[in-house]
Formats: structure tokens, C-alpha cells, sequence
């Protein structure tokens, strides 16, 4: 009995463990904002920065523009005015050490409570016209030395994404469980073929219905998160564009299904239909996608999941995740075909 | 050798099946002919872009309706009467290899008549042609299949549009893509068709092979 249903419990735990980790662990401090975000050299220039998930109170804080290791420009003074909102005063000389008219600067912030963290492009220097000789005696010789690690579990703060960086728990792993889903009902599908048994038929069923619930959820957490960070709903990436082509496919096999009475038909049509839309689905989504933009990680010149973005804490929750929300998948598929045979069974009797 | 005397004789059966039902070809052909004048009398003057497009959905609806009858025009005992007579493959290769002729020939017809009264932008015709083979060979073998798919079911061509379209949006995509290339002027830069076309080829040969497996499971009653 324990040893029959432990993975449906796994599952349970797993996806408990996915939600409380992934939706409880905080951010790292990020800075949200600074203002303004385009100046003039030769200036000093008084910033309002905004910070996140940041204690800026009664710490000893530290703040730099950085252009490159060489140049960097210290912030002085620095009032703090509460947790999360800073003051920074950054004197920029007249001309800068390089041959643009604008350049653009990075945000670097220390303390001992929060370590540091960063705003990359924070702000656009221009100066009127270039002289590095000028430059290179006007910059101080300034160095970033003993910078704080900050300790504790925590997930990467991403400038764009904040906190719907938690997503990838949810919306990545519904097409894992999906492709896994249909990956399955072609197994039982091409079973089905070979030994003429029923049961396959209906397994297939399941599994392709479970399959499409997972690519509806998909595309659902999906606009969810590119409302959020790319700004609409739909934006008609090439992605989006090919699952909803693949639901298509899928849900057509249920009117292909509804549409024969005999059952044997029915279930010999549908089988092949199955195995036929899985080849004709591969171009879709292993080819196609991969040779035009999109505004997915990793295509069109957008960097790949992995490196920052997904950390070692990341990984702690989105590795499981996958799992669990396959095991899920497959205990939903089992429950709808065990409920499509009792269905059966009633009519048989009556 | 067998096979392909097989095929040889199928085929010559299907064209004279033709022969006997012209209102058949006949419609398509009449189709093609209304859909491109509607297209021209509603944009009269069309960009390149909205041409291409155009096009290829006017050959993806007539191709739809082309094929759809390739498994529904006979009784389906006849039908197993010539399984049992030739290699069911040879059935399957000599309607699909038909189905790919008529395709190319509407295609050419239709880029006839929609130059005619739409205008030419096309610069170079290879990889329009390229294009055309390639896509009605994709088409012709997904349409084909489906249609072997949808035959027995009471309600055929409904079923054959909601199967088929999805699966072909893949296809189109790609000749869409392709045919693209052909409007860049002949003098301009070498425009690499390579990719489209190993694509195409690509798309083509596995849902072959997926139809060719696939079949010896499907004719069986």
C-alpha cells in the first residue's frame, strides 16, 4: 500500500516544499531606482536612490559610480533617510576618461548588513566634448576595496524581474511536465498499436488531456510574468506563438476522438493521429524557435537561464519543482483514467 | 521494382479517376481563380509582404480542398479491394506523389493568375520555386495522411480542416520565409536560402517516414 502510492506523497511534499521555499525565501537587497538617471559632467549632482529589501539604517554605508575598474567615482555625502531610501551626492568632473560623448555608469552599493549590490546602467554621464588628458588628472585614483558578502538563504535580485523571479518554479516547469506528458501518451499511444490494448488508448487520453491542462497553466503563468516584465500579455513571441499552435494540435485530437463512434476505430485513428502530431510538433518546438528572435532567455541575444540568474539557492527549488510537478502530472493523468473507466464500466452495466 | 510499377499504375488510375470527375478539379480550379480576384479586388494594389502572404494562404486553403478527397472519393470497400491487390505503401506513396503533382500544378496556376492581376514583385523565382516544391511536398504528405486519418469519420472535411491546419502552420512558416528571399532584387546581396531549404527537406522527410510507419496501422478495418 505505502510502497504503491509513496510518490504520490513525494509529490505532495515536493510541491509543498516548491511553494513555501519558493514563494517564503527573500530577495537579495537590490536598488530599484535612481533619479536622476541622465546628467551633465562637471557637476555634483544629488541622487535619490531607492533600494529593496535593504536596511540602510544606522549602517555604514558606501556608494560608487564605477565606469571601469580603473575609474570610479566615491559618493560623498551620503544621507540616509530611511531603510530603503538614500540621498548620494557624486561630483563628476567636467570630462570623462573616455572618447564617447555619453557613457554610462554602474551603481555600486556596500554595508555591512546587506553586502553589496548593484544597478547596472544606472546612469548616463555626457560631457561636452572629449579631452582625456584633462580627464585622466581631473579622476581621482579611487579603488572598491572591502566589499561585505551578505550571508543567509536568499534568491538573486534581477533589476526587471524582482520578485516574479519566483515564476520560474511555477511557469518553467509546467512545460517540462507537459512535453513529459506527451512524450507519454506516445509511448502508450505506439503500445496501444502494438498489443491492441484498450487501457493504452485510454492512458494515451489521459495523459495528452493532462498534457494540455499543463500547456494552458503554461502559457497562463507565462502571460502572467511577460505582463510583468516584457508589458503585455501576449506579444506575439515566437514561443508563445508555436505552444498555442501546439495546444491546437492537441485539442483537435479530442474532436478527432468525439468525432468515431466504434470504439476500436476510434481508439486505432487516434493513436496514430497521436504519433503523427508528436513528429509533426518537433520542428515546432525543438527547431522553429530556435532560429527566429524571441524575447525568451536565451534567443535572440538575451542571455541564457543559468549564471545569475539561476543561482545554487535557485537551483535547490527549481530542480525539485520540475520533479514534483511531473509526478503531479502523472497522478492527474491516473486519476482521469481510472474516473474514464468507471465511466465506462456504469455504461457498460446499465 | 515492384513498388514502383505499383506506384506507376495507382497513379495512372488516380489521373484517370480524375479524368472522370472534372467537376472536382474542376471546382478547385475554379476556386483558386475567384479567391485570387477577391484578393485583388479588395487591396488592388498590393505590397510585397502582403502579397507573399496572401498567396500562400490561398494555396493552403486550395490544397486543403484538393486533398481532402483523396481517401473519401472511393467506397472504402474499394478502397480495401486495392489492398489487398497492391503493397498498401504503394497505395498510400502513389496518392501522396498525385497530391503533390496537383499541388505544384495549382501552385504554378495561381502564381499565373495573381501575377496577372495582383502584379510581380518577385525578383528571383529560384526560391520561390524552391518554395513551392518543397512546401507542396510538405503539403501533399501531411494532407494526404490526414485525409486517410479523417476518411471514415461522418463529417470529413470538417474534421480534415481542424486536423491538418495546425499541423501545416510549421510548413507555412518556413515557405513563407523562404519565398521572402525571392523579393530581394537579383543585384542586392547573395540571399542564404540554405537554412529555409535543409529545413523544408527536413520537415518533409520526417513526416514521410511518420506517414510510411504509421499507414501499415491505419488501412487495416
Amino acid at each position: 500500500m505505502i510502497k504503491k502510492h509513496f510518490w504520490k506523497a513525494l509529490a505532495v511534499l515536493i510541491l509543498l516544499y516548491t511553494f513555501i521555499a519558493g514563494l517564503l525565501v527573500p530577495l537579495k537587497p537590490g536598488i530599484v531606482e535612481m533619479d536622476p538617471r541622465t546628467v551633465q559632467s562637471g557637476r555634483n549632482i544629488s541622487f535619490k536612490v531607492k533600494g529593496y529589501n535593504t536596511h540602510y539604517m544606522n549602517s555604514d554605508i558606501r556608494a560608487w559610480l564605477k565606469m571601469d575598474e580603473d575609474h570610479v567615482l566615491a559618493a560623498s555625502p551620503i544621507l540616509i533617510q530611511n531603510d530603503r531610501d538614500l540621498k548620494l551626492i557624486f561630483g563628476i568632473p567636467p570630462f570623462l576618461p573616455t572618447t564617447d560623448k555619453t557613457q554610462n555608469f554602474t551603481l555600486i552599493i556596500d554595508s555591512p548588513v546587506d553586502g553589496v549590490h548593484l544597478l547596472p546602467n544606472a546612469v548616463f554621464v555626457s560631457q561636452d566634448s572629449v579631452n582625456l588628458a584633462l580627464a585622466s588628472l581631473q579622476w581621482p585614483p579611487e579603488r572598491i576595496t572591502d566589499l561585505h558578502e551578505k550571508a543567509g538563504i536568499t534568491f538573486p535580485f534581477r533589476n526587471i524581474l524582482a520578485e516574479t523571479i519566483r515564476n520560474i518554479y511555477f511557469h518553467v516547469p509546467m512545460w517540462f511536465a507537459m512535453i513529459l506528458l506527451f512524450l507519454g501518451a506516445v509511448i502508450y499511444s505506439g503500445r496501444f498499436l502494438w498489443k491492441k490494448n484498450m487501457q493504452d488508448d485510454q492512458r494515451a487520453a489521459s495523459m495528452i488531456r493532462t498534457g494540455v491542462l499543463f500547456g494552458i497553466l503554461g502559457l497562463l503563468t507565462g502571460a502572467v510574468w511577460a505582463k510583468n516584465t516584457w508589458g503585455a500579455y501576449w506579444s506575439g513571441d515566437i514561443k508563445q506563438n508555436m505552444t498555442a499552435i501546439c495546444l491546437l494540435i492537441y485539442l483537435a485530437y479530442f474532436v478527432l476522438r468525439q468525432a468515431y463512434e466504434d470504439p476500436d476505430h476510434r481508439a486505432r485513428v487516434s493513436a496514430v493521429y497521436a504519433l503523427f502530431a508528436f513528429f509533426a510538433m518537433i520542428p515546432l518546438l525543438f527547431v522553429i524557435p530556435r532560429l527566429t528572435d524571441s524575447l525568451h532567455p536565451g534567443n535572440g541575444g538575451n542571455p541564457a537561464l543559468g549564471g545569475e540568474d539561476l543561482d545554487n539557492t535557485m537551483r535547490l527549488v527549481f530542480y525539485p519543482a520540475v520533479f514534483g510537478w511531473f509526478l503531479m502530472g502523472l497522478w492527474i493523468a491516473q486519476l482521469n483514467f481510472r474516473i474514464e473507466r468507471l465511466r465506462e464500466r456504469r455504461l457498460e452495466e446499465e | 521494382m515492384q513498388l514502383i510499377r505499383e506506384i506507376a499504375f495507382l497513379l495512372h488510375k488516380e489521373w484517370t479517376l480524375e479524368l472522370r470527375q472534372k467537376y472536382a478539379l474542376g471546382g478547385i480550379l475554379l476556386y483558386v481563380l475567384s479567391t485570387v480576384y477577391v484578393v485583388y479586388i479588395s487591396f488592388v494594389k498590393i505590397d510585397p509582404d502582403h502579397w507573399n502572404t496572401l498567396f500562400w494562404i490561398i494555396i493552403l486553403f486550395a490544397s486543403v480542398n484538393a486533398v481532402t478527397r483523396s481517401f473519401t472519393q472511393e467506397h472504402s470497400s474499394r478502397q480495401l479491394y486495392y489492398y489487398t491487390l497492391a503493397n498498401p505503401i504503394a497505395v498510400l506513396l502513389a496518392k501522396i506523389l498525385y497530391n503533390f503533382l496537383l499541388l505544384v500544378f495549382l501552385s504554378l496556376l495561381t502564381l499565373g493568375a495573381y501575377s496577372l492581376v495582383a502584379g510581380y514583385p518577385i525578383r528571383q523565382l529560384t526560391p520561390f520555386i524552391w518554395a513551392i516544391a518543397l512546401g507542396s511536398l510538405g503539403f501533399s504528405i501531411a494532407l494526404t495522411f490526414v485525409s486517410a486519418i479523417a476518411s471514415k469519420a461522418s463529417n470529413a472535411s470538417t474534421l480534415m480542416a481542424i486536423l491538418s491546419l495546425p499541423l501545416l502552420i510549421p510548413i507555412l512558416a518556413t515557405v513563407i520565409r523562404l519565398a521572402k528571399t525571392g523579393f530581394i532584387p537579383r543585384a542586392g546581396v547573395e540571399v542564404p536560402i540554405k537554412g529555409d531549404l535543409y529545413i523544408l527537406a527536413g520537415i518533409d522527410m520526417l513526416l514521410l517516414g511518420a506517414a510510411l510507419i504509421l499507414f501499415s496501422f491505419l488501412w487495416r478495418e
